[in-house]
């Protein structure tokens, strides 16, 4: 089986905008095998949006503390649901 | 800008529609600034024309310009409400709208009834046609925040004292005898600085203090009825005032109650940020806070030690807090719109947020606006001195006017030049 790289960003304690500017940053250089995972205190829509309109896979999803666990990949094998941990 | 409620790209506004109300409230401000070079101390005299004119240019013409901008920008992230054809909507308010401003201060200055008559036309179509869509589009939620419950009331604020101001320009052009005139008026400034301005900013910073400082969020007994107990202290105290001379002065004290609770709240909140260091837009909040606080305090001495002076003080400490957030907030839409419908749009060479505005630009408006406000306290005592606040005025409002044409043109020559980046994955060779 194929290495999965995580590349992850812990949000919660970050300023607007520092997580949509890291965040924007990271998806860039997403390629195959790889995903980006971030976790945040709110739901950045305007991330997702931006996502899917460039075609790529997106998951986002909240817990229990109200926390939210983004995921994003270019690689359409890549199965969120099972990298997510909520 | 994040918004639990959902926000697709194709909802947010052209930056154009944003901009283009910065630019008009920016202009007017200068010209606030050059009025008050014209007036002098004229204008901390409430009855006198030029304190008309000026806080009509200032409230009317700058604030609104720019709370309208921010109102296009901020329903759809903050509220989740779905504003069709901005474009066309913005267009449609804002020539108008300018028109109106214009009109209404050379009425102020003639007297003629066909110039009150035209601006009330304008005016009265626009604003309560541009309050008229936010609210259908407001009261159409599913789920109300509290910050969406409290731009509601704010809009049905400014829905009213918009009628009031029609009464008023109505009795001056001699359409109507102008019955209760004094009361109306109380009653429409009160919802004009409570009732709009400041309740638009308390809604606002319910969702923008905690979201954009890292903040914890307002406790439920401010949050969730402060907006509303306000609005309904504005309506008894317009509708008490018919009958009962004190109405006012009761209200007014409950109204500083609320207002010093909500002041010292947002400033120990701002104190509660996990990050140690502050940029121009905290000191901002801060500044406004602290204001509010001062005029607050201000108003409650003056309900039972009228001082003149000490009303003209007033004037600066409400005015400073209004332009304090206002300030703030520029400072992180315009950055923020320049850099996300740039990178919307793919560009690879998109400017980051601080290339837009630079955070030393921001601070230096900052200090801008505190000489401003410095020189005109100072103008109170020694009268020269307005002509420094006047010129200071028309710096800060210069200065913004920079940061948009800046902006402007960062925007337009990265869609030019810019490279595109591709996000997708590249289609497998065959």
């Amino acid at each position: 089986m194929p290495k999965t790289d995580k590349i992850f960003l812990d949000a919660r304690e970050l300023e607007h905008p520092i997580p949509l500017e890291r965040a924007i940053a990271a998806i860039r250089e997403l390629g195959e095998g790889n995903y980006f995972y971030m976790i945040h205190r709110k739901n950045p829509i305007p991330l997702i949006e931006l996502a899917k309109e460039q075609g790529l896979e997106v998951l986002n999803r909240e817990d229990e503390h109200g926390t939210w666990h983004i995921l994003i990949a270019r690689d359409t094998s890549l199965d969120l649901e099972a990298l997510c941990d909520v | 800008m994040f918004n639990q409620n959902g926000l697709s790209l194709d909802q947010a506004p052209p930056i154009s529609v944003v901009f283009r109300f910065f630019l008009s409230g920016s202009l007017f401000g200068l010209l606030a600034g050059v009025l008050v070079l014209l007036f002098g101390t004229e204008i901390f005299n409430a009855d006198t024309p030029q304190a008309l004119i000026l806080t009509h240019t200032l409230t009317l013409g700058a604030m609104l310009s720019f709370m309208f901008g921010a109102l296009f920008q901020m329903l759809p992230v903050i509220a989740g409400v779905k504003l069709t054809a901005p474009t066309k909507k913005a267009a449609l308010v804002q020539y108008p709208f300018v028109l109106g401003v214009v009109l209404l201060l050379s009425a102020f200055e003639t007297g003629k009834a066909p110039l009150f008559i035209s601006a009330s036309v304008l005016l009265g179509g626009t604003i309560l046609g541009i309050a008229a869509v936010m609210l259908k589009n407001l009261l159409a939620l599913p789920n109300h925040s509290n910050s969406s419950r409290g731009m509601t009331v704010a809009l049905v604020s400014l829905t009213l004292l918009t009628l009031l101001a029609l009464y008023m320009t109505g009795t001056l052009s001699g359409l109507w005898s102008g019955a209760g005139y004094s009361e109306v008026k109380t009653a429409h400034y009160s919802f004009g600085l409570f009732g709009w301005i400041a309740l638009l900013i308390i809604s606002i910073s319910f969702q923008v203090i905690e979201m954009f400082y890292v903040t914890p969020a307002y406790p439920n007994f401010i949050s969730k009825s402060l907006p509303m107990r306000l609005f309904g202290l504005l309506l008894l105290g317009s509708i008490g005032a018919f009958f009962f001379a004190q109405s006012w002065f009761f209200v007014d004290i409950a109204i500083v109650i609320f207002l010093l609770c909500y002041a010292l709240m947002t400033l120990r909140r701002l104190s509660q940020r996990k990050r140690p260091i502050a940029d121009a837009t905290v000191w901002l909040w801060r500044t406004g806070m602290v204001l509010l606080t001062l005029s607050a305090s201000a108003t409650l001495t003056t309900r039972f030690y009228p001082v003149a002076s000490l009303q003209a003080i007033n004037y600066i400490f409400f005015a400073g807090f209004a332009l304090s957030i206002v300030f703030a907030m520029f400072y992180k839409i315009v950055p923020f719109l320049t850099w996300f419908h740039l990178n919307a749009q793919g560009y690879f060479t998109a400017p980051m947020m601080h290339e837009v505005i630079h955070p030393k630009t921001a601070m230096k408006h900052l200090y801008i606006h505190l000489a401003t406000l410095a020189a005109f306290l100072v103008s109170i005592y020694y009268a020269p001195a307005i002509y420094l606040a006047g010129s200071l005025l028309i710096l800060s409002f210069g200065w913004m006017l920079w940061q948009i044409i800046h902006a402007w043109e960062l925007y337009i020559h990265t869609q030019k030049t810019g490279e595109k980046f591709e996000m997708s994955m590249p289609e497998a060779e065959g």
